[in-house]
């Protein structure tokens, strides 16, 4: 017998039985509360930042603004150019000289502050992990209450091949259990809303 | 590999003898299970969530074969590889060939117990190919060649200092660095040329998706999406346990996860893999090795329901108070002492001894495995299969004896109270009783209970029995 075959035939020998074990009906439990500031609160806790416009500046300027040393701005959204388009990376090592990825979220999610990328926000994967910095832009319109309704009720966990769950920047606490905002991933994460 | 039993008790003292380390291990690690608390009473729906957890994980391990079997051809669908490995030698085969069919010389992978399981490592760098662990406290502990201590913060038992000696020798950093922000720095950008140059990525998964064919990854710094995202090549290693029937159900568990590990709401990145990316190839590896045997096992298989979270790790003032290596295995704490022996009997015949049966490892742990009562079982079992010490077996067999008859165990006692008093010390402190250590001897008292009822009681008695 292969491996395979192996396996599965020690788990039917080995199993309790089945009968015994019924699988319980979805859930949904908890606050229901799908709301702007409800994500905020969330986001900041897992140490993402809102972008706000100032005096109804522009979001190339609130970049600009945010972010006064960049050079390579990379945008994979239609609201700006940045200084190079996503599309124009052909392999996921050209995203290395990124300093600012600027994307949109399919949706967020106020329980965690989390945004959701795929590639079809991202025309290059890597793009949201080797950038220096990320700038998230998402429609207040598009959050879901807590983790229950998005797995439940977003689509995009059915479709994307690659789907990522960015709860803030990429954080480390393994040396002496010191909290550290900008591990190996993005080191500051940004959300714009509109 | 050495089959003698591990001595818990004597690295446990080692430990102990380092005050500094000690003490932040200790403080940390309560910590974590302090901040595991706030968030657990922030939501009310708390214990349904645990209910939920253990009642999905339960019913899933009762139709493992079938919902293997659906995450096999779903998987297939969206282009991705399925390989099944018996066990670690398998495991490591299999990887191998996939690694050398794509002439790759380089693998970045992020943290994955079951690779750790497998003893993965020194089999593909005999075979040319360099590992980089790219999770901080995985790095530092494959720098400083020890397993990891804690299966969620895998350098917990460091302080600054060790690590700066550690990055100093292999990333020439300055040793005198006590700013973990720099050495933190140090390792990403150690690491940024390495992924970037890397031949194939490889990662672990929290949750496989039966309906779906998906699999989740859940991670804070970054590295595994690094890794599965920059070389085209992603190989995943995953424990058949893992599976869930329903994306549904991923609601309840992540949940839970990061909530009962650190005490953050959820981790920085989830990420859910459900094919190659564009250009790309995706395999996945379904390791059993021993699992499809212990859900045989009709006191230990729930112990499969196990989403790696530490939580009764953190908890265990054991644990805390002797530090993961001493469990000499690869998974350490409660859960360590109850899974390590259905790899090796006689070699982790020790570790479900170090515990208080406190209960507390029970009580936290998020998917209500009753790990304190199943490290009272696995001590009935190794009785059984005779795997126990010498002295602990003698000294056991002695006082069975005792206790079994009453009047000789009334004429032992009373001479204990009498030598307890008495006798010196040696009495209990000597080699054949490891307890006495770091312990006080009770104040002996002047009569047992037995004697003063006999003495008291036996005439009133019968006085009130005659009224009747």
């Amino acid at each position: 017998m292969n491996a395979r075959e192996t396996i599965l035939q020690a788990l039917r020998t080995n199993r309790p039985s089945p009968e015994q074990y019924p699988l319980p009906p979805v859930a949904t439990l908890g606050d229901l509360d799908a709301g702007r500031e409800r994500f905020i609160t969330s986001l900041k806790i897992l140490g993402g930042d809102v972008l706000e416009p100032q005096n109804g500046e522009t979001l190339d300027a609130a970049i600009a603004r945010r972010f006064p040393d960049a050079k390579n701005v990379c945008s994979a959204v239609p609201e700006t150019n940045g200084t190079m388009r996503a599309e124009t990376l052909k392999t996921p090592q050209d995203a290395k000289d990124v300093d600012i990825a600027v994307v949109r979220a399919a949706f967020g999610i106020a329980e965690t502050g989390s945004i959701f990328l795929s590639e079809a926000q991202l025309p290059l994967n890597s793009l949201a992990h080797l950038a220096q910095h990320i700038v998230v832009l998402l429609s207040p319109d598009e959050i879901t209450a807590n983790m229950h309704t998005a797995y439940q009720k977003r689509p995009e966990f059915r479709s994307a091949k690659y789907g990522v769950l960015m709860s803030g920047p990429s954080a480390t606490a393994d040396i002496q259990g010191v909290l550290i905002r900008g591990a190996q991933g993005v080191r500051t994460l940004s959300v714009w809303f509109g | 590999m050495s089959n003698r039993p591990v001595n818990h008790a004597r690295a446990a003292e080692r430990f102990l003898e380092d005050a500094p380390h000690l003490k932040f291990h200790d403080e940390r690690l309560w910590d974590m299970r302090q901040k595991r608390d706030e968030q657990m009473h922030m939501l009310p729906e708390w214990q349904e969530l645990r209910a939920e957890a253990s009642r999905i994980k339960e019913h899933t391990l009762s139709r493992l074969p079938e919902y293997l079997e659906q995450f096999e051809e779903n998987a297939k669908k969206n282009g991705i590889h399925v390989h099944w490995a018996r066990d670690g030698a398998e495991h490591n085969r299999i990887v191998g060939e996939i690694l050398k069919d794509h002439n790759a010389r380089s693998l970045i992978k992020s943290k994955s117990m079951v690779t750790e399981e497998c003893d993965m490592r020194p089999y593909l760098e005999k075979r040319g190919v360099t590992v980089t662990e790219t999770d901080l406290g995985e790095r530092i502990q494959q720098l400083d060649d020890q397993l990891p201590s804690h299966i969620v913060v895998p350098a917990v038992h460091k302080l600054t200092s060790d690590v700066a000696r550690i990055f100093a020798k292999d990333y020439k950093t300055d040793p005198g660095i006590r700013d973990p922000h720099l050495l933190a720095e140090a390792q990403r950008q150690a690491a940024r040329p390495v992924i970037l140059h890397a031949d194939a990525g490889m990662t672990g998964a929290n949750f496989v998706v039966a309906e779906t064919g998906t699999f989740v990854v859940c991670t804070n710094e970054g590295n595994a999406d690094l890794s599965a995202t920059v070389p085209n090549l992603h190989i995943a290693t995953i424990g058949i346990e893992r599976l869930v029937p329903r994306m549904a159900d991923l609601g309840v568990f992540i949940r839970l996860l990061s909530r009962s590990a650190l005490g953050s709401p959820i981790t920085q990145y989830t990420s859910h893999f459900r094919g190659p990316q564009k250009g790309g190839e995706m395999h996945v590896v379904l390791v059993d090795n021993g699992r499809s045997a212990r859900l045989g096992m009709s006191d230990f298989w729930t112990s499969l329901k196990c989403i790696r979270c530490g939580a009764c790790m953190n908890t265990c003032p054991v644990y805390r108070r002797s530090g993961g290596l001493s469990y000499g295995a690869v998974y350490s704490g409660p859960i360590g002492a109850i899974i390590d022996p259905t790899f090796n009997e006689r070699k982790y015949s020790t570790l479900p001894y170090a515990s208080t049966l406190n209960g507390s490892c029970t009580n936290v742990c998020p998917v209500k495995i009753n790990i304190h009562e199943q490290l009272y079982k696995w001590r009935r079992v190794l009785v059984q299969h005779h795997e126990m010490p010498f002295v602990k077996r003698e000294i056991m067999h002695m006082a069975g004896k005792l206790m079994g008859q009453p009047k000789l165990y009334r004429a032992a006692i009373s001479t204990t109270e009498t030598s307890l008093s008495t006798l010196p010390r040696f009495a209990l402190y000597n080699w054949l009783n490891p307890w006495g250590k770091h312990r006080e001897n009770p104040h002996p008292v002047k009569q047992t209970f037995h004697s003063w009822y006999k003495a008291n009681r036996t005439n009133k008695t019968s006085k009130s029995g005659g009224t009747q």
